[in-house]
């Protein structure tokens, strides 16, 4: 073989074993293994913190709430369809409990009056309605047709 | 005797160029399905069977427009506050009798959806959350140079923040619009069925809060559960549908003018 062709040669299988290796270095390990991805993404994805519990894990202390809200027609709504968490929900109820601020404002979100709105859930004129009181003076949000006095 | 040896020669290094560049392509043949091969192989030990694949049902008539959903989802996903970031939103549709159709979402539906055209003016109007469609199909996935982005194997399309380069191809590849570019982090975000709830036996976020049951997250193999059964009983959509995504979020009571 002559000295120029072995050169070639050997610089081409140089370049492709060269090229071979950065690629392997720099792909990481899980890559492909399930497809054009790293499949370690899949439990990256997972570690992220959840702030919504679920209604399960509030009724282990307020079951009586619970029963109140089951029964009545706030059934559907989940407790953490009102009382959401606070940003730092990995602490416990007590510490941080997840108050409702501005009762009209969140009562309106689903009652306040909208063609597109569907029939079954009441809906009312906020302004006329309110008399310049909170929802929840004369309201149980818990079960919404047990009218105070 | 010298013209001999050139042509012994040039022989050989036909055959070994040849062999070379041969074995080349052969091995560039094999290579990507060595992936495909792999993934067979272990979906077979695993069986692909037994994984869920999750999707979502949306019951427009039931959506009262609260935007419960898209609160809850940020405050979950840590989704910037700013009004232009959302993975999930809903969207008022109001046909006037003219037949102009306004389509408004302020600040996501976040606060509750306020009608703004007077009542007599209006044909019909209703709402429609939108979030990412998992397509099967994902423009998104076939967009992205690096591979950051996939269909996780239980159906969710799903971000690699660690190696997404933020070019944001995959933001316009989205026909749903449902990808932004997260501000704080720098990469593509989008909704992920809320990945970290639904692995634990969680619902999503957004299908937890939401008070009229518009929202069924289930398991699309799972023939008795809450989604299959919305299917069955009510006849829906997708989104798009002449885009052929086969996404995997469906519509019940999709009027023609939902773009």
């Amino acid at each position: 073989m002559p000295k120029l062709i072995f050169r070639l040669f050997l610089s081409f299988v140089l370049f492709v074993s060269v090229f071979i290796l950065i690629q392997n270095s720099l792909t990481p390990d899980s890559f492909g293994k399930y497809g054009h991805y790293r499949a370690d993404a899949i439990d990256d994805n997972k570690i992220s913190t959840s702030y919504y519990k679920g209604e399960e894990n509030c009724t282990t202390c307020h079951e009586d709430i619970f029963d109140l809200k089951f029964n009545d027609l706030h059934s559907g709504v989940n407790c953490e369809s009102c009382h959401s968490p606070k940003i730092n929900a990995s602490v416990e109820c007590e510490v941080m409990p997840p108050v409702i601020e501005g009762t009209l404002k969140l009562c309106a979100q689903c009652h306040e009056t909208n063609y597109a709105r569907i029939k079954i859930v009441p809906q009312l004129n906020f302004k006329e309605h309110e008399e310049g009181r909170n929802c929840i003076e004369c309201h149980n949000p818990h079960a919404p047709w047990e009218l105070k006095e | 005797m010298g013209t001999e040896r050139i042509a012994k020669n040039r022989r050989k290094f036909f055959q070994t160029s040849a062999a070379l560049i041969g074995g080349t392509i052969i091995y560039s043949l094999i290579k990507p399905f060595e992936a495909i091969a792999q993934t067979e192989a272990e979906n077979s030990k695993e069986g692909k069977g037994n994984l869920p694949l999750w999707g979502m049902g949306v019951d427009i008539e039931s959506c009262i427009g609260c935007g419960k959903c898209a609160e809850a989802c940020k405050m979950e996903n840590n989704v910037p506050k700013e009004p232009f970031y959302f993975r999930t939103w809903v969207e008022q549709y109001t046909v006037k009798n003219d037949g102009e159709v306004k389509i408004e979402s302020p600040n996501g539906g976040i606060g509750g959806l306020k009608q703004s055209v007077p009542d007599e003016d209006i044909f019909k109007s209703f709402m429609v959350p939108k979030l990412c469609n998992h397509c099967t199909k994902a423009p998104c996935v076939q967009a992205c140079p690096v591979g950051a982005t996939f269909i996780s194997p239980d159906g969710v399309v799903l971000v690699d923040e660690t190696y997404c380069i933020g070019c944001s191809y995959c933001i316009q590849a989205c026909p749903y619009g449902a990808r932004f570019m997260n501000p704080i982090t720098k990469v593509a975000d989008k909704c992920t069925f809320c990945y970290h709830r639904i692995t634990k036996g969680l619902q999503p976020a957004c299908v937890e809060v939401c008070p009229t049951d518009a929202r069924i997250f289930g398991d699309l193999r799972d023939k008795k559960g809450d989604l299959v059964k919305f299917l069955q009983d009510n006849p829906t959509q997708v989104l798009k549908p002449h885009l052929n995504t086969h996404s995997r979020v469906f519509y019940n009571g999709l009027s023609s003018e939902v773009k």
